[in-house]
């Protein structure tokens, strides 16, 4: 959908982290504080608010909602796994944009580390032990294998171009003072190939950590946030745009599932309608990097290149900072980590920062347009478009 | 002492040798397609009413990996590595399932064929079992 009339009005993210000793309540506390001191209000302000959160028992969101006080708000839960955050994020906006509320926030958490593993996999879906048992006997590291295997079998792609990509990534994290994963090094495509194998030709190094985290985002009017930040640049969201799965030959029912890989096309096709805008016109994209191939599909899927080209443009360093279309300039999942709930938020705080000229380091010089995307489990895509304007 | 599936609502074993697994799938009864598992609506034509079928019991690997971390399925995480890959059988459904063999049997494209594999023994002292595929023609 396009949106019109909104504008972030804050943002905040703790750093993406173990916080074993941490209730998963006080890290969304804290990152909704940020983005409230961020935005210049109290809950007052807020006309409601979008809980996202996957790993955590039911009624959790309603009650961090309650640590910044109680105002009688309404809240709702949104879960959609791995794009949690990015559809929290879509009701905030959509709420502003409809109307119904002025003023919106999309509040994210999750502790990764508190998760089960049978839980990951899909797991405790009351359809029997049986049904659970072979849902599970297939991780996700594996999933993501097989669609690189598939890859490198279609496209001569090698494993060294997963490897450059996640080294990028970890990078990237490097000059984020928020993400997991800091290396106090230049990491290089040969360490990441000669880390732990998982499940060939994917090695731990190019995979996401399973860590905590919360990030939270504040839509409000466009007059609401140029009558109260009037020096600041306004980040605009321009579309979003959101589906699940499309029933195609090949689909497999049982195991993990993020859809055809032509999801994130036909989802992004759809933003870039929405916002008139095409890949041309984009400074930086976020994507779902759980497994550093996946991004290199995403290029490809987002429109970035035409297929198979993917691996020149990883080469040409093109979607490395100071490329010509920088991606997961936060370090990504791979570095930034993925909490689950969380991500998607930090992906739009990300991008906010960038587009109003305030990533340090790590700064996309000219940024103007921002794309946000993620796959989830299930299955479920979303992209999401934003611009900064003066 | 014979052998039992672990999910009787979606595949049968026998203790016939050569025919050991049968995977439970429906096609559907407006346009045809055939899914596993089962399903009562047609997830392509929407059609509300499908027929019980068996699936083929080999199909084409369409993709394969080797995972490096303790097997999941198995009470015995002592298997410290395997294949896992998604089966194209020739009415239509994929199927993700674990590989029985070592990397160097696997390749994209070939045939492969269910086989079972005992997870656990049941109280009456039954082998519980899960499907996997084998290159076709090697022993189980």
């Amino acid at each position: 959908m396009k949106i019109e009339g909104a504008a972030i009005a804050g943002v905040g993210q703790i750093k993406f982290d173990m916080y074993k000793d941490t209730p998963s309540v006080e890290l969304a506390r804290d990152a909704g504080l940020l983005a409230l001191h961020d935005a210049g209000m109290t809950l007052t302000d807020i006309d409601e608010v979008f809980v996202g959160y996957l790993g955590l028992a039911h009624q959790v969101g309603v009650k961090a909602v309650k640590e910044f006080g109680l105002t009688g708000l309404p809240v709702t839960h949104i879960e959609n796994a791995s794009a949690t955050g990015l559809f929290a994020y879509r009701e905030a906006a959509w709420a502003v944009a409809s109307g119904r509320a002025e003023v919106a926030m999309a509040l994210c958490f999750d502790k990764m580390t508190e998760m089960t593993a049978a839980r990951v996999a899909g797991g405790n879906q009351s359809r029997g032990a049986g049904r659970d048992q072979l849902d599970a006997s297939i991780l996700p590291a594996a999933f993501f294998a097989m669609w690189a295997q598939r890859r490198m079998h279609e496209y001569g792609t090698t494993p060294e171009t997963f490897a450059k990509i996640a080294a990028k990534n970890w990078n990237h994290g490097a000059l984020n003072p928020l993400s997991h994963r800091q290396p106090d090094h230049v990491v290089t495509a040969a360490e990441v190939l000669a880390s732990r194998m998982i499940a060939e030709p994917l090695t731990a190094m190019m995979a996401c950590p399973a860590d905590d985290g919360a990030a939270a985002i504040i839509v409000a009017s466009e007059e609401w946030v140029r009558a109260h930040h009037p020096d600041r640049r306004v980040v605009r969201p321009m579309s979003s745009a959101a589906q699940s799965e499309a029933y195609s030959p090949g689909h497999a029912f049982l195991g993990p599932v993020v859809g055809p890989a032509t999801m994130t096309q036909t989802t992004a096709q759809e933003a870039y309608e929405q916002a008139g805008v095409g890949p041309d016109d984009v400074s930086l994209a976020m994507c779902h990097d759980a497994f550093s191939n996946e991004e290199l599909e995403y290029y490809e899927l987002l429109g970035f290149c035409e297929p198979g080209e993917g691996d020149k443009l990883v080469d040409a360093g093109e979607t490395s900072l100071g490329g010509r279309i920088p991606f997961n300039t936060d370090g990504g999942l791979i570095a930034r980590g993925h909490p689950g709930g969380p991500t998607g938020a930090a992906m739009v705080h990300e991008i906010v920062l960038q587009l109003r000229g305030e990533a340090g380091a790590r700064q996309v010089e000219g940024a103007r347009i921002g794309l946000a995307h993620c796959v989830g489990g299930g299955s479920v895509c979303t992209v999401n478009l934003f611009e900064g304007v003066d | 002492m014979s052998r039992v599936s672990m999910a009787e609502d979606y595949f049968e074993v026998s203790d016939d040798p050569d025919n050991p697994v049968r995977l439970k799938g429906s096609k559907c009864q407006a346009c045809g397609e055939v899914f596993y598992p089962r399903r009562l609506v047609c997830a392509k034509c929407l059609n509300e009413g499908t027929d019980d079928v068996f699936l083929a019991t080999s199909g084409t690997l369409f993709t394969w990996t080797w995972v490096h971390v303790p097997l999941f399925a198995k009470t015995d995480s002592k298997v410290s590595a395997y294949g896992v890959g998604q089966v194209d059988l020739p009415d239509g459904p994929r199927i993700q399932a674990i590989l029985n063999g070592e990397p160097s049997d696997f390749s994209i494209g070939m045939t492969l064929e269910l086989d079972v594999e005992t997870l656990r023994q049941d109280d009456e002292g039954n082998d519980v079992v899960i499907y996997r595929f084998k290159p076709a023609g090697a022993a189980s």
